[in-house]
């Protein structure tokens, strides 16, 4: 059942990035809610669920992106798996520490994304790059995971339903 | 007063009020005259009362009335933000209608087979400059299909699901068509950049291309006849140390305010058969 309401929640995440993104950009930048999810995730249950999640999401997305089909699967795998693996180094995962190691990550895949994405990567276009859409786009993500991060983790406290500064082991 | 004289003075006033009945009209008038000022005096408790009256019913028809009022003006209220939703929903769909007839309408006339497709989504990601349509494999729709609007060129299919395709724009580092100068017929490679603008490389360094001429495209590569419009160029650089000169295009299409593109499915690549024979006849 849990896998199935995993399913939903990627594809509601992916079809959102894919028709309200315009809606959802600042200054051109658009925020990556599939790797957001699967960061969160990470954070909160572990880094097998991240990675899971994170798989999903990123084969959802990798459907919708004219790039080849693979690449998102295992930059979103790798991200909820990382993240899943920082509550083990961390004692309590907190708010900070969420917003710097999302935007660390974000960094990481945006950099990835644009080897393959863009054909040619020189010290221009890397400028570019870097100046105009991975630390704009990392701030974004790494901001939005804080934020659904901090709401999740106060409503799961409040409602006595789950440990989620800890993560699952 | 005995019982005797009452009766006398009953019977007197009733005899002067029968008398005051049959008396002319100037002893009437003249009574009138003499009644005038205690008729005013009654008048005054009376217009009071009468006044009185009305404010009453004034207010109380007021009350209800605005009881009415406040009911009516909560329904109209209501009926306004409903028909203007609706008014906001026929505006949408006619400016959508008429996109769509101006696509049919190039549809018909454009020399080549098309097939029309709405725009379900947009970028996934940052990395790429794409959208999705709602026509796919099913619909007979593959890769490397361009895409174009009646104003130009769109992009290029990249990725075709059963039911849906995404499209490259034209503005994606990764697309790169032939196009063409229309002034100077002077070909190259139209591309797009990373940071979202279109360039065309690969132009002779003798070309006499200037700002604001016309791009085409040059009907070389398989997925665009030619002759459809790209953009103009914006500005010409060249570095000395380059062999080509650069052109900037300022596309025709405006990507981001897409709403229906048609894909073309096939066309005709050779010059039609109207050509006056000495168009194509070798000159003497």
């Amino acid at each position: 059942m849990t896998i199935f309401l995993d399913i939903l929640l990627c594809l509601g995440v992916v079809l959102t990035q894919a028709t309200l993104s315009t809606f959802l950009s600042a200054k051109g930048i658009q925020p990556d809610l599939c790797f957001v999810l699967a960061c969160v995730i990470g954070f909160l249950s572990g880094e097998y669920k991240g990675l899971m999640v994170g798989l999903i999401v990123g084969l959802f997305q990798d459907l919708l992106a004219p790039g080849g089909i693979g690449l998102n699967m295992i930059l979103k795998g790798l991200a909820g798996a990382l993240a899943g693996i920082t509550t083990h180094t961390i004692s309590t995962v907190t708010g900070p520490a969420v917003l710097l190691v999302t935007f660390a990550l974000s960094l990481g895949c945006g950099l990835a994304s644009l080897v393959v994405a863009y054909p040619v990567v020189d010290g221009l276009v890397l400028f570019y790059a870097f100046s105009s859409v991975l630390l704009p786009q990392g701030l974004y993500n790494s901001v939005l995971a804080f934020g659904a991060f901090w709401l999740i983790n106060k409503i799961g406290l409040s409602m006595g339903m789950v440990d989620l500064g800890r993560g699952r082991r | 007063m005995s019982t005797g004289v009452r009766r006398i003075l009953g019977i007197t006033f009733i005899l002067f009020l029968m008398l005051l009945l049959f008396l002319p009209r100037q002893s009437q008038e003249w009574l009138s005259h003499v009644g005038g000022p205690f008729a005013r005096i009654l008048e005054v408790p009376l217009r009071s009362v009468a006044s009185m009256q009305d404010s009453i019913s004034d207010i109380w028809s007021h009350y209800i009335a605005l009881q009415n009022v406040w009911e009516e003006n909560r329904h109209l209220r209501q009926e306004i933000q409903r028909l203007q939703g609706e008014q906001n929903l026929l505006r949408e769909q006619t400016i959508i209608a008429t996109q769509f007839q101006k696509l049919l309408a190039y549809q018909e006339t454009a020399p080549m087979t098309t097939l029309p497709a709405r725009i379900i989504g947009r970028n996934v990601s940052n990395w790429y400059r794409a959208m999705i349509i709602n026509k796919g494999g099913r619909d007979g729709i593959h890769p490397e299909m361009g895409v174009v609007t009646e104003a130009g060129v769109v992009g290029r299919v990249v990725r075709v699901n059963p039911t849906t395709a995404i499209v490259l724009l034209l503005s994606d580092p990764n697309v790169a068509i032939t196009g063409m100068i229309q002034n100077t017929r002077d070909e190259g490679i139209v591309q797009g950049t990373p940071q979202g603008t279109i360039h065309m490389k690969y132009l002779p360094p003798l070309s006499p291309v200037q700002q604001g001429d016309p791009v085409v495209t040059s009907g070389l590569t398989g997925d665009f006849p030619r002759g459809l419009q790209i953009g103009r160029i914006q500005q010409v650089t060249k570095a000395d140390t380059d062999l080509f000169q650069l052109g900037d295009i300022d596309p025709i299409v405006d990507f981001s305010k897409l709403e229906g593109v048609l894909v073309i499915t096939s066309f005709q690549a050779s010059l039609p058969e109207s050509l006056p024979e000495r168009a194509i006849a070798p000159s003497p």
